[in-house]
């Protein structure tokens, strides 16, 4: 019998890989419910020889009460006749293949009751293979739900397109936001993977060559921000081995696959920058670091901003200019996202600076100059930053000084005024971990560092303007990080990697 | 050229369906001899239940033949033995012939392809 069922569900599976989806789908309900419906009869039958053991037994009981009994004996088919049951101690008992004992009616209550255990054996399995194959049935339910789009599962993707415009920068790809609970069915799970693989895959699956020239920037910032990563604090340690590990796995989960226009994921690394100027929503991130890698919630071409968090201290709620609220905790991921920014920012404008290649922190120094009157001045720090007025600020920031203090203090002052009109929020800030007394006497310090431009040009106001609403937001290195961030593509690019200048020349 | 594709399918196809009906026939001798083993099992122990005072039975045609208690739990475990050697015989008998409609069917499909590639063939050149 379990051989049968095997069969059915062997013939039933290769019929559906064979077939197609609905198609298969259905045959294979029907296989199921057949199955059940076997199960059920079965059952039914094995219920009913139970229950005639159940009576044989009372029967035994009773019988030797008597010495004999006046019977009606059946006598042929049709007819009864009187008679005497005697010898009712005596039994002739059919134990099976064509074999009999005789045996005494306690001994045959003995034998019942062996038999009896063995039917309810069978029972017993007949409703684990009812219930087996009924979850099946539902499960192969859900699936065709799930695959049909035609349920409550919704495929969650985000799809930015002009984006290469904006920045030659890494995108994220869409993530199917996976709410099926019941993922512990093994071919529920296959089939979420190869799902999002697919999308990962590419939802044009065209490689153009910009795409080839997105990953390849990916991949030089990659290396530049493992690179700049090995100086930053012990502090920092944390989140930069979660954000390589998590860019080391997205690189794994990507694959060979070209990142689709628009479309990449990175953990942690997030076009801030692009998402910010695209429309200033972003999504609050979990504080796990793995959810925010998987995290994504994309309304459809609404980008999301991933963070990687690491240990929270505190944590910053961030309006963005519409209306939508951040939460970030880790302040190095922030700075990295700000450094993404930053190049994707570069590499979005042809600046007249494309020729500085920063392949070191030190360059960062060597290329962020001041803008005094029109000139460019090197800066004595980099913390130091110009006049309030018409600082360019350089976000050095967030480059390889680890020393937040400093740099908070050096912020404090070297905040410029005339982003003063814009509190933006950026999108990553973090909030230092020390909480710091050392607030820069920003009042409005919380304004972001809006026109981080390290080149010259000064950033207009159209960056999207996102309000700072924290408490006590010491850390101004993270907030200029942020700031950085959605004014990035309209900064000259401070870095621009070989390529990207290749290919800026091309255009 | 198509003709002779499609007669060399359909010996193949023939040869397959008679491949599957010798699986399905040892699959239900197979199972025939399941059922037989479980209860010859139940056999073997209701007879471990018995004591040699209660006579044992066996039915030979319509005679009801006395058996020793011991002869007859003997007899029991060799049947069940038996049954036991049949079954792993009637395994590998229907694992090779699993294998053997395996290859029949990767021949018929490639018959297939064949045929339908001769036909697209002559509907090209007709």
């Amino acid at each position: 019998m379990a051989s049968t069922i095997h069969d059915q569900m062997a013939a039933a599976g290769k019929v559906k890989r064979s077939k197609y989806l609905p198609q298969g789908v259905e045959r294979l309900k029907e296989e199921h419910r057949k199955v059940v419906k076997d199960c059920r009869s079965q059952f039914e039958h094995w219920k009913k020889v139970e229950n005639d053991y159940e009576s044989l037994q009372e029967r035994l009981r009773t019988l030797p009460d008597k010495l004999s009994y006046d019977i009606m004996v059946p006598f042929g088919p049709l007819a009864f006749m009187p008679g005497k049951l005697v010898h009712t101690n005596e039994l002739t008992v059919l134990l099976g293949d064509n074999w009999f004992a005789k045996c005494s009616a306690k001994q045959a209550d003995a034998l019942v009751e062996h038999r009896k255990k063995h039917v309810k054996n069978t029972l017993d399995d007949l409703q684990k293979v009812m219930k087996n194959f009924q979850n099946r049935a539902d499960f192969t339910d859900d699936l065709e739900k799930l695959t049909g789009d035609t349920g409550d599962f919704v495929d969650i993707r985000e799809e930015v397109i002009n984006e290469e415009e904006v920045t030659k920068a890494k995108h994220r790809l869409a993530h199917k936001a996976n709410s099926k609970p019941k993922q512990e069915y093994l071919l529920d799970l296959e089939e979420d993977k190869e799902k999002k693989e697919g999308d990962e895959e590419g939802t044009t699956g065209v490689l153009s060559e910009e795409e080839l020239w997105a990953r390849l920037d990916e991949l030089e910032r990659q290396e530049e921000l493992q690179d700049e990563r090995y100086r930053l604090d012990s502090t920092d340690t944390n989140g930069e081995d979660t954000t390589s590990s998590s860019e080391e796995e997205k690189e794994a989960d990507g694959g060979s696959d070209v990142q689709v226009n628009g479309h990449q994921k990175e953990n942690g690394w997030v076009p801030t920058s692009i998402t910010s100027q695209m429309n200033g929503t972003n999504g609050s991130h979990p504080e796990d670091e793995e959810e925010e890698d998987c995290d994504e919630e994309a309304g459809n071409g609404l980008p999301t901003i991933y963070f990687s968090h690491t240990a929270e201290f505190k944590k910053v709620r961030i309006n963005t200019g519409k209306n939508t609220t951040l939460k970030f905790s880790e302040r190095n991921e922030q700075k990295a996202q700000a450094k993404r920014k930053k190049k994707s920012g570069k590499s979005n404008g042809h600046s007249p600076h494309e020729s500085y290649k920063i392949t070191s922190p030190a360059d960062i120094y060597r290329v962020f100059v001041d803008l005094v009157n029109g000139e460019p001045i090197p800066r004595k720090s980099i913390l130091k930053s110009r006049s309030r007025e018409n600082s360019v600020c350089s976000d050095t920031s967030e480059s390889s000084t680890a020393d937040f203090e400093e740099r908070r203090a050096a912020f404090g002052r070297s905040w410029s005024h005339d982003d003063a009109t814009h509190s933006d929020t950026s999108d990553g800030i973090t909030e230092e971990e020390s909480p710091t007394g050392t607030s820069p006497h920003t009042n409005g310090c919380f304004e972001a560092f809006t026109s981080t431009v390290i080149e010259k040009d000064p950033l207009p106001c159209s960056i999207p303007h996102l309000t700072i609403a924290p408490p006590a937001l010491p850390t101004i290195p993270e907030r200029k990080l942020e700031e950085v961030g959605p004014e990035a593509p309209q900064e000259p690019p401070k870095w621009m990697s070989k390529f990207k200048a290749t290919r800026l020349h091309q255009k | 050229m198509a003709e002779a594709i499609h007669k060399k399918l359909q010996s193949e196809l023939e040869k397959y369906q008679q491949m599957q009906k010798d699986v399905s026939k040892s699959m239900t001798s197979r199972q025939k001899l399941e059922a037989q083993l479980t209860e010859n099992n139940i056999v073997k122990e209701e007879l471990a239940l018995l004591d040699s005072q209660n006579t044992v039975y066996k039915l030979i045609g319509p005679v009801l033949v006395k058996q020793d208690l011991d002869e007859a739990k003997a007899t029991v475990s060799k049947r069940l033995e038996y049954i036991n050697g049949e079954i792993q015989r009637y395994e590998t008998l229907l694992k090779e012939l699993e294998r053997k409609s395996e290859q029949h069917r990767e021949v018929l499909s490639s018959l297939q392809q064949e045929y339908q590639r001769a036909q697209g063939q002559a509907v090209g050149k007709v």
